[in-house]
């Protein structure tokens, strides 16, 4: 049977409703709504003549060659960003589960970079590779290495990506805790009392019962690494050299705001609008449906 | 405690505004500039200085980012029919501005309107050259203009067995020298460069009188297109910075402004840069430095020609609701900028060369290039040095983009992924696209 609230006036719940309402409106059917728009047009920077061409901007996006070579880097920066981010979150999180005195500054302590900014982070690991004043990179050719991400793309392309997992550690760590914490310990114990070690009880219990988690933070890194990766590219390697870091969302952002190519940069942000689409169905369709295990 | 604080600031703010309520009935003049460090805080200054002159009006000068960035907050903000009134844009984005014709107001006109004496003449040459128009009239007002020199290290050039007050004047003996520093091991890098392809494409064509584009350098026309691909001198050029990357005579530092910081660590002996970098060298190397011009290949016909400009000029922003007021705002701050005093502080902190001949003469006269060795050699390079053709530099829109093009492609070059007439094949085709996709919606 279900029980339904039923507000006695009409204009209540919609008032309720409205602050969330207008803040999707403004922030995000607004600006995507004048993405569609401005990706049928062909206009000059400062609006003076503008001109409608269908979907000429989206035949001269996937006509670029740049731009599918941006595909494929895209999907193996994110891959690599996402996998990285999530081995050693998910080692850490087993670790901290583990602790009994101390978890919570522990934890606490893991969580710090996840607040530092994009762009800061950026900046961190920039000056701890940078092949002239950085400290790792010394180290790096005291080793032998011929580390220059200023000319060598797969350094440069390495170097964004360390930035960008690390970010991510604390994130994927908190969620990993959380999912250890709700797996039941008479599950384990039973398990230890039939004699299972630690890790075949990582492997036959914890593991798969993490796994609606694990495909939660895939789904969010994948997304993070696809979106939220801007400014550490834009503080690294603004996308260089020679286009080695040069990710989709990143091109947006150069051939709009550098470029100054309103349309071009309009039709790749529809493009990558779908991407996200996409991503949030699977999610939804997967994640959702399954969360609910215990 | 955060009660007591929060009563402090109101009581300070409202303090604050009183004492600035006076100059609220002034006529604010919003002056956007892209230049940061010690170059932004001399800009900054001198707004306050205008501020203080008088009391009519109120220029507010802001840093809204790097060039690309203020141009694109600038863009936005005239759309939105509310642009800053003058906007600082460097050399590259000469050409969108110039396309720009609704959006912007030529300087002459600016003076024009306001009912105030502007004369054009008063700027040195290249910088009326390259701002101005056929009639003699001027698009910007040219501020921040430097040219390319050669910075190199004396103390390096010793421990080497070089003479230190002999630089290299040739590429020729540019490399002989990179060879030696590296060969001494007495630096990790014998030479490297800021802005590649200011340096290597414009500058560089400009110092041997060769053409990159048709119509006069996109002077004459938005139907310009450029030629690289027949070009063999430029294409000897990146071929040589190829071959000597290898061994690190030269190594390359990235993009923009990024290389100079291996020069002044005492990395790479000698460096290729603005002029207007010499303020960050002057402060930070804890060497003995030189400054020589740009080398050439003394083979090319009639070499050494002058180098072109480079820096930054001042564009106006036209808006549906700008008054006669702003504009005279507007027209005298720019007055105040090319006066003598102004211009000569200028030029002498930040190391920009004086943009009128009045700053230059004056400068002369007090003996500052006398007193001062190496300040004299980007007027050599820009003024003195012989004139050609192609030696006023050029005019083609999306060139920010195009020079990225070049940077990309001459990257590719350096990692050794293609030859270096590939990389100049490559930039030329896809530049053409760019300056086609220009010349459609410029109109």
């Amino acid at each position: 049977m279900e029980r339904k609230v039923v507000f006695p006036q009409v204009g209540l719940p919609y008032l309720l409703l409205l602050p969330q309402v207008s803040i999707t409106l403004v922030f995000f059917f607004w600006p995507g709504g004048q993405a569609l728009y401005m990706s049928v047009l062909q206009q000059d920077p400062f609006g003076q003549s503008v001109q409608f061409v269908g979907l000429e901007n989206f035949r001269l996006v996937f006509a670029d060659e740049g731009y599918l070579q941006a595909v494929w880097r895209t999907a193996y920066f994110s891959f690599a960003v996402t996998v990285l981010a999530m081995v050693p979150a998910l080692a850490l999180a087993v670790m901290a589960d583990r602790v009994v005195k101390g978890g919570t500054a522990y934890t606490t302590a893991m969580l710090v970079p996840y607040a530092i900014a994009p762009a800061v982070a950026g900046v961190l690991w920039l000056f701890m590779f940078n092949p002239s004043i950085g400290v790792l990179a010394w180290w790096l050719k005291a080793a032998g290495v011929d580390w220059n991400p200023t000319l060598d793309g797969s350094d440069a392309m390495w170097l964004v990506i360390l930035a960008s997992a690390w970010k991510q550690v604390a994130y994927n760590f908190l969620f990993f805790l959380a999912g250890l914490q709700a797996i039941p310990k008479s599950l384990l114990e039973a398990a230890a009392i039939d004699g299972a070690r630690p890790f075949r009880r990582f492997v036959t219990i914890v593991f798969p019962l993490l796994s609606p988690t694990t495909f939660f933070l895939l789904v969010v890194g994948l997304v993070y690494a696809f979106f939220d990766t801007f400014g550490v590219i834009s503080a690294v390697t603004q996308g260089g050299p020679a286009g080695a870091t040069e990710t989709l969302v990143y091109k947006v952002y150069k051939d709009g705001i550098h470029n100054l190519d309103l349309g071009g940069s309009a039709a790749q942000s529809v493009v990558l609008m779908v991407i996200v689409v996409a991503l949030t169905m699977i999610q939804f369709r997967f994640v959702e449906r399954r969360v609910h295990y215990s | 405690m955060p009660i007591t604080s929060l009563k402090r600031a109101l009581a300070a703010s409202t303090l604050a505004v009183a004492a600035a309520s006076p100059a609220l009935a002034a006529t604010e003049i919003q002056f956007w500039m892209g230049l940061t460090g010690q170059g932004g805080e001399l800009l900054s200054r001198f707004g306050e200085d205008f501020n203080k002159s008088q009391s009519d009006y109120r220029v507010v000068v802001s840093f809204k980012g790097q060039y690309p960035e203020q141009r694109a907050a600038a863009v936005a903000a005239f759309r939105a029919g509310s642009p800053p009134h003058i906007m600082q844009m460097f050399d590259a984005g000469s050409g969108d501005m110039m396309g720009a014709k609704g959006a912007i107001v030529p300087v002459s006109e600016v003076f024009k309107r306001a009912g105030l004496q502007f004369n054009p003449a008063d700027f040195i040459p290249p910088a009326r050259g390259y701002y101005g128009l056929p009639n003699g009239d001027l698009l910007s007002m040219p501020f921040n203009v430097s040219t390319t020199v050669l910075f190199y290290n004396k103390d390096l050039f010793k421990k080497a067995g070089l003479d230190a007050e002999k630089p290299p004047k040739t590429w020729p003996e540019l490399i002989d020298a990179a060879k030696k520093l590296r060969s001494s091991n007495a630096a990790a890098c014998g030479y490297t460069t800021t802005w590649l392809a200011w340096v290597m494409l414009e500058q560089f064509s400009s110092r041997h009188n060769v053409a990159f584009g048709t119509q006069g350098n996109g002077r004459n026309g938005l139907d310009a297109s450029l030629t690289l691909t027949n070009n063999p001198l430029l294409i000897r050029q990146v071929q040589t910075l190829v071959d000597m990357q290898k061994d690190k005579s030269f190594d390359y530092g990235g993009r923009s402004n990024d290389a100079a910081a291996k020069f002044i660590s005492g990395e790479c002996a000698m460096l290729t840069q603005s002029s207007g970098g010499l303020g960050a060298i002057a402060r930070d190397a804890k060497f003995q430095y030189g400054v020589a011009q740009l080398p050439y290949w003394p083979e090319a016909k009639g070499a050494p020609y002058a180098t072109t400009i480079g820096g930054a000029s001042l564009w106006v922003f036209s808006a549906p609701n700008r008054t006669v007021a702003e504009y005279r705002g507007v027209a005298q701050f720019l007055t105040f900028l090319k006066s003598d005093k102004v211009m000569t502080e200028w030029a002498k902190t930040t190391g920009f060369l004086p943009a009128t001949n009045g700053a230059f003469k004056a400068m002369q006269d007090e003996g500052f290039f006398t007193k001062n060795p190496g300040r004299d050699v980007p007027i050599l390079s820009l003024i003195s040095a012989a004139k050609g053709d192609n030696t006023n530099g050029y005019r083609f829109g999306r060139w920010t983009e195009i020079r990225d093009v070049y940077h990309e492609e001459v990257e590719k070059a350096l990692q050794g992924n293609q030859t270096a007439a590939d990389a100049l094949r490559n930039t030329e085709r896809r530049g053409n696209a760019l300056l086609r996709a220009f010349e459609r919606t410029a109109n």
